[in-house]
């Protein structure tokens, strides 16, 4: 496969609260290659938020990336190095802010937020939003810019875009917003687009409209997405490839249909249990048990191993990374689960734990619902 | 579009407002015991003398026939006779005012433009030096009183240090000709813009404080908004997200502050008017109580309701303009 245009490795971000470290981003290894729309899924609180803001290099204090390496197109967002005493500094090759804000965030790398009740500004009309960002990323004079934004508005599908460009967010309905933000993304012409849970504040119906679109689009104009969701169906519909989170990690890495088809981590299945699928007819769903443990403090061994209803001993002591079990010539299908064999730790000897016993949750509260439902 | 219909409608609708003030100040003005008449003739006046005075300005018809005499004058803009200065309510409220608002508007223009960038630096370095200094100054300047600034402000810079003079005050545009020890316009201007320093920052400290206090708190919001974080991550200059995007945003509640400072304000210049011997409405309007001069004190009452009153519109109006999600109230 070509160079990819985003390889993320290794990348740990932290929170230093008072409370103590929280390990939000805890070494996840992902890329992106050029016109492929990448997912990014988990609960709440996995840590997917985090990664996208560490990919702008945009995490609000107290956060911050303390390892790990981010290149995007042959630059360093961020990457460290030791220097003669053994502390850890940025590479000299790494992008300083002021880089970062004039070559990569927007020009290069736009994003779109999850909230777009929130997103745009109040006061500013829609159209003056979306010119101000086409005019600092693409170097076009006001007219030009403005012209550039009315032909984008039109082509998310906003009506009469010459008169609403004029009109304020308050507006606009909140599917309408979602397009007007998506129309910023796309406007600036970046070659990846981070799309944070986008469609979770909408309305299925409005959801299912603008998933079409931004198929379309993405095929027309050959941008590269991160989709983050919690949403698997969301996820069934426009990813090529996936990345699984929970606490920090991803757990599973593979293309779309074989994580479907062919899923390999416990959290994966649960997840995909607890959803409803067109292609099997079950009589209830299944929720996953209890809630996802703090990331200020996780479990030893794997993460997962006090919700896992496969969990045993050995999970309690080894904790596992993503290895690929895909068989020779086919696409990568990595996990992070030891009871498959090449973890070779064990686990068929080792006995079963009862996880709602141990894991000290016995809420049942159905987590993949996840925020702003 | 329907900015100059609100803006009329709003006016229209004070006057039921400054009605209510006339009756309430005319009614309470009435219930003082004692007399102005009493005051102006001493203890033991003559019987036919107190009569004749009485009558000479009509105080001797029942109360609710002068409230309507009152009323019906005020409509045609008669404000009635003030008793002590022997002139008409009018003239000297319109020779009072300007040396009230001039002080006013100078103290909210100290207040203002002090406060503002205080408020925004504040937020923007939050919880550092800077953020602590302006805190507490703010805090300090919020729980002292004008007239005690005032004071304070007299004995160490008037007193000791002899840099401002300690009373009095000069109006910009008195003729040169009636000012001591100036030849020019110029020069009358400069003696004013000295006279009115110390009340200036003894009136304007409060407001200074409030504003400041509201400004940190509404841009440290503002620069938290999703759409700070959009800005940013759009390769938005830091500079330009703090004067523009988040800047307007966080102006809509200080706008409401400086409105509703402007009736404390009104009180403040009472006091430090006072304290630097300033004849402005402040000092008029006491004059007229303890000399129960009624009619004066129902005209510089109602003079300042009419300030209170057009200062709530224009904020009302102001902050229409500036949220554009405010309507006019007009479908």
């Amino acid at each position: 496969m070509s160079e990819p245009l985003l390889s993320v490795r290794d990348l740990k971000t932290q929170f230093f609260t008072e409370d103590g470290t929280v390990r939000a981003v805890d070494g996840i290894s992902f890329d992106v290659h050029e016109g492929e729309i990448v997912g990014l899924v988990g609960e709440s609180g996995a840590g997917k938020s985090v990664a996208t803001s560490s990919i702008l290099r945009l995490v609000d204090s107290p956060g911050e990336i303390v390892g790990g390496e981010i290149e995007f197109k042959g630059e360093t967002i961020f990457g460290l190095e030791a220097d003669d005493d053994g502390e850890l500094r940025p590479r000299d090759e790494m992008l300083t802010e002021n880089e970062m804000r004039k070559r990569i965030r927007g020009r290069e790398i736009a994003i779109i937020f999850q909230d777009p009740m929130e997103s745009l500004n109040p006061v500013f009309t829609v159209g003056g939003q979306l010119r101000e960002f086409i005019e600092i990323n693409r170097d076009l004079d006001p007219d030009e810019a403005k012209e550039e934004a009315i032909d984008m508005l039109r082509e998310v599908g906003i009506p009469a875009p010459e008169s609403r460009y004029d009109e304020y967010p308050h507006q606009f309905s909140g599917g309408m917003r979602q397009r007007v933000l998506i129309a910023m993304a796309l406007a600036c012409q970046p070659d990846l687009i981070i799309a944070d849970e986008p469609t979770t504040a909408l309305d299925v119906t409005v959801e299912g409209e603008i998933l079409e679109m931004v198929t379309e689009l993405q095929e027309k104009y050959d941008t590269s997405f991160i989709w983050v969701t919690h949403d698997m169906s969301v996820v069934a519909e426009i990813c090529d490839r996936v990345n699984v989170m929970y606490l920090g990690e991803i757990i599973e890495q593979a293309e779309v249909d074989d994580l479907f088809y062919d899923t390999k981590h416990p959290y994966t299945s649960a997840l995909l249990d607890s959803m409803p699928r067109p292609d099997r007819t079950v009589d209830e769903l299944r929720p996953i048990e209890g809630v996802m443990p703090e990331a200020i403090d996780p479990p030893a061994g794997c993460r997962f191993h006090s919700r896992c209803p496969e969990a045993r001993e050995v999970c309690r002591e080894v904790h596992p990374e993503p290895r690929d079990l895909s068989e020779e010539g086919e696409p990568r299908h990595a996990a992070a689960c030891v009871k498959h064999d090449a973890f070779d730790v064990g686990y068929d000897e080792s006995p079963p734990i009862d996880t709602r016993a141990g894991g000290g949750f016995s809420a049942g509260l159905t987590e993949t619902g996840g925020e702003a439902e | 579009m329907s900015l100059l219909r609100y803006t009329l409608r709003r006016f229209a609708q004070a006057i039921p407002v400054l009605i209510g003030i006339v009756t309430i100040t005319f009614f309470l003005a009435n219930q003082i015991p004692g007399d102005p008449v009493e005051i102006m003739l001493g203890p033991t006046p003559a019987q036919e003398q107190v009569e004749a005075i009485r009558a000479r300005y009509g105080l001797d018809r029942p109360i609710h026939v002068r409230y309507f005499t009152y009323l019906s004058g005020v409509a045609t803009g008669n404000l009635g006779f003030s008793i002590y200065y022997d002139r008409p309510v009018l003239e000297m409220i319109m020779l009072r005012l300007p040396v009230t608002l001039l002080l006013m508007l100078s103290a909210f223009a100290f207040a203002v433009a002090t406060a503002i960038p205080l408020g925004v630096i504040s937020a923007k370095r939050r919880n550092e030096p800077a953020d602590h200094v302006s805190r507490v100054v703010s805090l300090i300047g919020v729980s002292t009183p004008s007239f005690w600034i005032g004071l304070v402000l007299i004995i160490v810079f008037a007193f000791y240090l002899g840099w401002f003079p300690a009373r009095g005050l000069v109006l910009p545009w008195t003729d040169p000709a009636d000012v001591r020890g100036a030849a020019t316009q110029f020069e009358v201007l400069r003696q004013s813009a000295h006279h009115l320093f110390l009340p200036m920052i003894a009136l304007g400290t409060l407001q200074m404080a409030q504003i400041t206090r509201i400004e940190r708190s509404s841009m440290v919001d503002s620069l938290q908004g999703e759409y700070v974080k959009l800005a940013r991550a759009y390769g938005v200059p830091e500079s330009t997200i703090v004067r523009k995007h988040a800047f307007q945003v966080a102006q809509l509640p200080v706008i409401t502050i400086i409105g509703l400072g402007l009736s404390t304000a009104l009180g403040g210049a009472v006091l430090t008017e006072t304290v630097f011997e300033i004849q402005g409405m402040g000092r008029l309007i006491i004059t007229a109580i303890n000399n129960q001069d009624y009619e004066l004190i129902m005209g510089t009452t109602l003079v300042f309701g009419i300030v209170y009153v057009v200062g709530v519109i224009v904020t009302d109006i102001t902050y229409s303009y500036l949220d554009p999600r405010v309507t006019y109230g007009e479908d």
